[in-house]
Protein backbone atom coordinates (compact mmCIF):
# COMPACT_ATOMS: atom_id res chain seq x y z
CA UNK A 1 0.00 0.00 0.00
CA UNK A 2 1.27 3.47 -0.88
CA UNK A 3 0.28 5.99 1.77
CA UNK A 4 1.09 9.64 2.39
CA UNK A 5 -0.40 12.87 3.71
CA UNK A 6 -0.85 15.85 1.43
CA UNK A 7 0.86 19.11 2.29
CA UNK A 8 -2.36 21.09 2.12
CA UNK A 9 -4.84 21.89 4.85
CA UNK A 10 -7.87 19.63 5.18
CA UNK A 11 -10.20 22.60 4.71
CA UNK A 12 -8.83 23.09 1.20
CA UNK A 13 -9.42 19.43 0.35
CA UNK A 14 -12.95 19.69 1.72
CA UNK A 15 -13.52 22.87 -0.31
CA UNK A 16 -12.43 21.28 -3.59
CA UNK A 17 -14.13 17.90 -3.16
CA UNK A 18 -17.61 19.01 -4.36
CA UNK A 19 -16.06 20.66 -7.44
CA UNK A 20 -13.94 17.58 -8.10
CA UNK A 21 -17.07 15.43 -7.85
CA UNK A 22 -18.87 17.61 -10.42
CA UNK A 23 -15.96 17.61 -12.85
CA UNK A 24 -15.46 13.88 -12.40
CA UNK A 25 -19.15 13.29 -13.22
CA UNK A 26 -18.92 15.55 -16.27
CA UNK A 27 -15.79 13.74 -17.47
CA UNK A 28 -17.76 10.46 -17.48
CA UNK A 29 -20.17 11.93 -20.02
CA UNK A 30 -17.74 13.58 -22.40
CA UNK A 31 -14.27 12.78 -23.67
CA UNK A 32 -11.59 15.26 -22.65
CA UNK A 33 -8.74 13.34 -24.28
CA UNK A 34 -9.33 12.30 -27.88
CA UNK A 35 -8.12 8.82 -28.74
CA UNK A 36 -6.82 9.34 -32.27
CA UNK A 37 -6.35 6.19 -34.30
CA UNK A 38 -3.33 6.56 -36.60
CA UNK A 39 -5.25 4.86 -39.42
CA UNK A 40 -8.52 6.85 -39.64
CA UNK A 41 -9.58 5.22 -42.92
CA UNK A 42 -9.86 1.76 -41.38
CA UNK A 43 -13.27 1.87 -39.66
CA UNK A 44 -12.79 -1.46 -37.87
CA UNK A 45 -9.42 -0.40 -36.50
CA UNK A 46 -10.77 3.02 -35.41
CA UNK A 47 -13.62 1.32 -33.55
CA UNK A 48 -11.32 -1.21 -31.88
CA UNK A 49 -8.82 1.54 -31.03
CA UNK A 50 -11.36 3.88 -29.42
CA UNK A 51 -13.32 1.15 -27.64
CA UNK A 52 -10.14 -0.51 -26.36
CA UNK A 53 -8.76 2.69 -24.86
CA UNK A 54 -12.15 3.68 -23.43
CA UNK A 55 -12.52 0.25 -21.82
CA UNK A 56 -9.02 0.33 -20.35
CA UNK A 57 -9.68 3.86 -19.07
CA UNK A 58 -12.61 2.62 -16.99
CA UNK A 59 -10.27 1.14 -14.37
CA UNK A 60 -8.41 4.45 -14.18
CA UNK A 61 -11.61 6.35 -13.41
CA UNK A 62 -12.65 3.75 -10.84
CA UNK A 63 -9.34 4.25 -9.02
CA UNK A 64 -10.05 8.00 -8.84
CA UNK A 65 -13.59 7.34 -7.57
CA UNK A 66 -12.21 5.10 -4.80
CA UNK A 67 -9.76 7.81 -3.74
CA UNK A 68 -12.41 10.53 -3.64
CA UNK A 69 -14.85 8.40 -1.67
CA UNK A 70 -12.24 7.37 0.91
CA UNK A 71 -13.14 9.28 4.12
CA UNK A 72 -9.42 9.71 4.88
CA UNK A 73 -8.94 11.69 1.69
CA UNK A 74 -11.07 14.55 3.03
CA UNK A 75 -8.41 14.88 5.73
CA UNK A 76 -5.53 14.92 3.26
CA UNK A 77 -4.59 11.26 3.50
CA UNK A 78 -3.94 9.25 0.33
CA UNK A 79 -3.87 5.46 0.47
CA UNK A 80 -3.72 3.36 -2.68
CA UNK A 81 -2.78 -0.30 -3.22
CA UNK A 82 0.45 -0.52 -5.22
CA UNK A 83 -1.34 -2.54 -7.90
CA UNK A 84 -3.70 0.41 -8.49
CA UNK A 85 -1.11 3.19 -8.49
CA UNK A 86 -0.74 3.35 -12.29
CA UNK A 87 -4.52 3.36 -12.78
CA UNK A 88 -4.80 6.22 -10.31
CA UNK A 89 -2.01 8.19 -12.01
CA UNK A 90 -3.74 7.93 -15.39
CA UNK A 91 -7.13 8.70 -13.88
CA UNK A 92 -5.75 11.80 -12.17
CA UNK A 93 -4.28 12.96 -15.48
CA UNK A 94 -7.69 12.61 -17.09
CA UNK A 95 -9.29 14.53 -14.23
CA UNK A 96 -6.68 17.32 -14.52
CA UNK A 97 -7.39 17.50 -18.26
CA UNK A 98 -11.10 17.80 -17.41
CA UNK A 99 -10.41 20.60 -14.89
CA UNK A 100 -8.34 22.38 -17.53
CA UNK A 101 -11.22 22.03 -19.99
CA UNK A 102 -14.06 22.98 -17.57
CA UNK A 103 -12.74 25.37 -14.91
CA UNK A 104 -9.53 26.72 -16.43
CA UNK A 105 -10.55 27.18 -20.04
CA UNK A 106 -9.80 30.92 -19.84
CA UNK A 107 -6.25 30.37 -18.58
CA UNK A 108 -3.61 30.30 -21.32
CA UNK A 109 -1.33 27.31 -21.85
CA UNK A 110 1.67 29.50 -20.97
CA UNK A 111 0.15 30.63 -17.66
CA UNK A 112 -0.81 27.10 -16.74
CA UNK A 113 2.55 25.59 -17.68
CA UNK A 114 4.63 28.27 -15.96
CA UNK A 115 2.41 28.38 -12.87
CA UNK A 116 2.39 32.18 -13.15
CA UNK A 117 -1.31 32.38 -12.68
CA UNK A 118 -2.91 35.16 -10.66
CA UNK A 119 -6.03 34.22 -8.73
CA UNK A 120 -7.17 37.81 -8.28
CA UNK A 121 -10.04 38.71 -10.56
CA UNK A 122 -10.84 35.06 -11.21
CA UNK A 123 -14.25 33.70 -10.30
CA UNK A 124 -14.82 31.08 -7.57
CA UNK A 125 -15.06 28.21 -10.04
CA UNK A 126 -11.66 29.07 -11.51
CA UNK A 127 -10.04 29.50 -8.09
CA UNK A 128 -11.40 26.21 -6.74
CA UNK A 129 -10.58 24.51 -10.03
CA UNK A 130 -7.01 25.73 -9.83
CA UNK A 131 -6.59 24.51 -6.24
CA UNK A 132 -8.02 21.14 -7.28
CA UNK A 133 -5.63 21.05 -10.24
CA UNK A 134 -2.66 21.67 -7.90
CA UNK A 135 -3.78 19.13 -5.29
CA UNK A 136 -4.12 16.42 -7.94
CA UNK A 137 -0.65 17.34 -9.25
CA UNK A 138 0.77 16.89 -5.75
CA UNK A 139 -0.84 13.45 -5.50
CA UNK A 140 0.70 12.50 -8.84
CA UNK A 141 4.16 13.77 -7.84
CA UNK A 142 4.10 11.89 -4.55
CA UNK A 143 2.84 8.70 -6.19
CA UNK A 144 5.59 8.83 -8.81
CA UNK A 145 8.23 9.34 -6.09
CA UNK A 146 6.96 6.30 -4.21
CA UNK A 147 6.64 4.12 -7.27
CA UNK A 148 10.38 4.61 -7.84
CA UNK B 1 -22.36 -4.68 -58.62
CA UNK B 2 -20.08 -2.03 -57.10
CA UNK B 3 -16.96 -1.23 -58.97
CA UNK B 4 -13.89 -2.42 -57.19
CA UNK B 5 -10.42 -1.28 -58.16
CA UNK B 6 -8.14 -4.17 -58.95
CA UNK B 7 -4.72 -3.58 -57.42
CA UNK B 8 -1.99 -3.34 -59.98
CA UNK B 9 1.58 -4.44 -59.25
CA UNK B 10 2.47 -0.73 -59.00
CA UNK B 11 -0.15 0.08 -56.31
CA UNK B 12 0.65 -3.10 -54.40
CA UNK B 13 4.30 -2.20 -54.44
CA UNK B 14 3.53 1.34 -53.24
CA UNK B 15 1.36 0.06 -50.37
CA UNK B 16 3.99 -2.39 -49.18
CA UNK B 17 6.62 0.36 -49.44
CA UNK B 18 4.45 2.65 -47.28
CA UNK B 19 4.07 -0.04 -44.62
CA UNK B 20 7.74 -0.98 -44.73
CA UNK B 21 8.98 2.63 -44.56
CA UNK B 22 10.13 3.74 -41.11
CA UNK B 23 7.50 5.50 -39.02
CA UNK B 24 8.09 8.10 -36.35
CA UNK B 25 6.30 8.12 -33.01
CA UNK B 26 6.04 11.79 -32.03
CA UNK B 27 4.84 13.09 -28.65
CA UNK B 28 3.43 16.63 -28.55
CA UNK B 29 3.64 19.10 -25.70
CA UNK B 30 0.66 19.82 -23.48
CA UNK B 31 0.42 22.21 -20.54
CA UNK B 32 -1.19 19.72 -18.15
CA UNK B 33 1.08 16.71 -17.73
CA UNK B 34 3.86 16.94 -15.15
CA UNK B 35 7.47 16.57 -16.26
CA UNK B 36 7.99 13.70 -13.83
CA UNK B 37 4.90 11.98 -15.22
CA UNK B 38 6.12 12.29 -18.83
CA UNK B 39 9.57 10.92 -17.91
CA UNK B 40 7.97 7.99 -16.08
CA UNK B 41 5.73 7.18 -19.06
CA UNK B 42 8.66 7.25 -21.52
CA UNK B 43 10.59 4.89 -19.24
CA UNK B 44 7.66 2.50 -18.92
CA UNK B 45 6.57 2.47 -22.57
CA UNK B 46 9.97 2.46 -24.29
CA UNK B 47 12.16 1.06 -21.52
CA UNK B 48 14.41 4.13 -21.73
CA UNK B 49 16.79 5.03 -18.92
CA UNK B 50 16.24 8.12 -16.79
CA UNK B 51 18.68 10.23 -18.83
CA UNK B 52 17.23 9.41 -22.25
CA UNK B 53 13.64 9.76 -21.04
CA UNK B 54 14.47 13.16 -19.50
CA UNK B 55 16.14 14.32 -22.74
CA UNK B 56 12.96 13.51 -24.69
CA UNK B 57 10.76 15.13 -22.05
CA UNK B 58 12.84 18.34 -22.34
CA UNK B 59 12.50 18.28 -26.13
CA UNK B 60 8.74 17.98 -25.81
CA UNK B 61 8.66 20.81 -23.27
CA UNK B 62 11.05 23.16 -25.07
CA UNK B 63 10.48 22.37 -28.75
CA UNK B 64 6.83 21.33 -28.59
CA UNK B 65 7.48 17.76 -29.72
CA UNK B 66 9.96 14.93 -29.69
CA UNK B 67 10.50 11.88 -31.87
CA UNK B 68 10.47 9.04 -29.37
CA UNK B 69 10.97 6.12 -31.65
CA UNK B 70 11.39 5.25 -35.35
CA UNK B 71 10.72 1.88 -36.89
CA UNK B 72 8.14 -0.38 -38.46
CA UNK B 73 4.50 0.60 -38.64
CA UNK B 74 3.02 -2.15 -36.47
CA UNK B 75 5.32 -1.51 -33.52
CA UNK B 76 4.85 2.25 -33.94
CA UNK B 77 1.07 1.84 -33.70
CA UNK B 78 1.51 -0.20 -30.53
CA UNK B 79 3.57 2.62 -28.99
CA UNK B 80 1.01 5.25 -30.01
CA UNK B 81 -1.73 3.17 -28.37
CA UNK B 82 0.26 2.82 -25.15
CA UNK B 83 1.07 6.55 -25.04
CA UNK B 84 -2.58 7.48 -25.58
CA UNK B 85 -3.44 5.08 -22.78
CA UNK B 86 -1.33 7.40 -20.58
CA UNK B 87 -3.12 10.44 -22.12
CA UNK B 88 -0.09 11.79 -23.96
CA UNK B 89 -0.84 13.46 -27.29
CA UNK B 90 0.92 11.35 -29.86
CA UNK B 91 1.07 11.27 -33.65
CA UNK B 92 2.50 8.82 -36.14
CA UNK B 93 4.35 10.15 -39.18
CA UNK B 94 6.20 8.49 -41.99
CA UNK B 95 9.92 9.09 -41.83
CA UNK B 96 10.62 10.63 -45.22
Amino acid sequence: MIEFSLQVESRIIQAILPELGKIYAASQRETVFPFVCPNPLDDDLVEAWENGLAEEGRGDREAVARLMSDPKFAHGRVAVPEAEAEDLLRGLTELRLAIRSHSLAEVSDEELESGEFSLSGRDASERIGYFAYLVLAEIQERLIERMG
Amino acid sequence: MPHQAIPTPETEEKTSREIAAPWKVIVLNDPVNLMSYVVMVFRKVFGYGEQKATKHMREVHELGKSILWTGDREQAETYVYQLQRWRLQTVLERDD
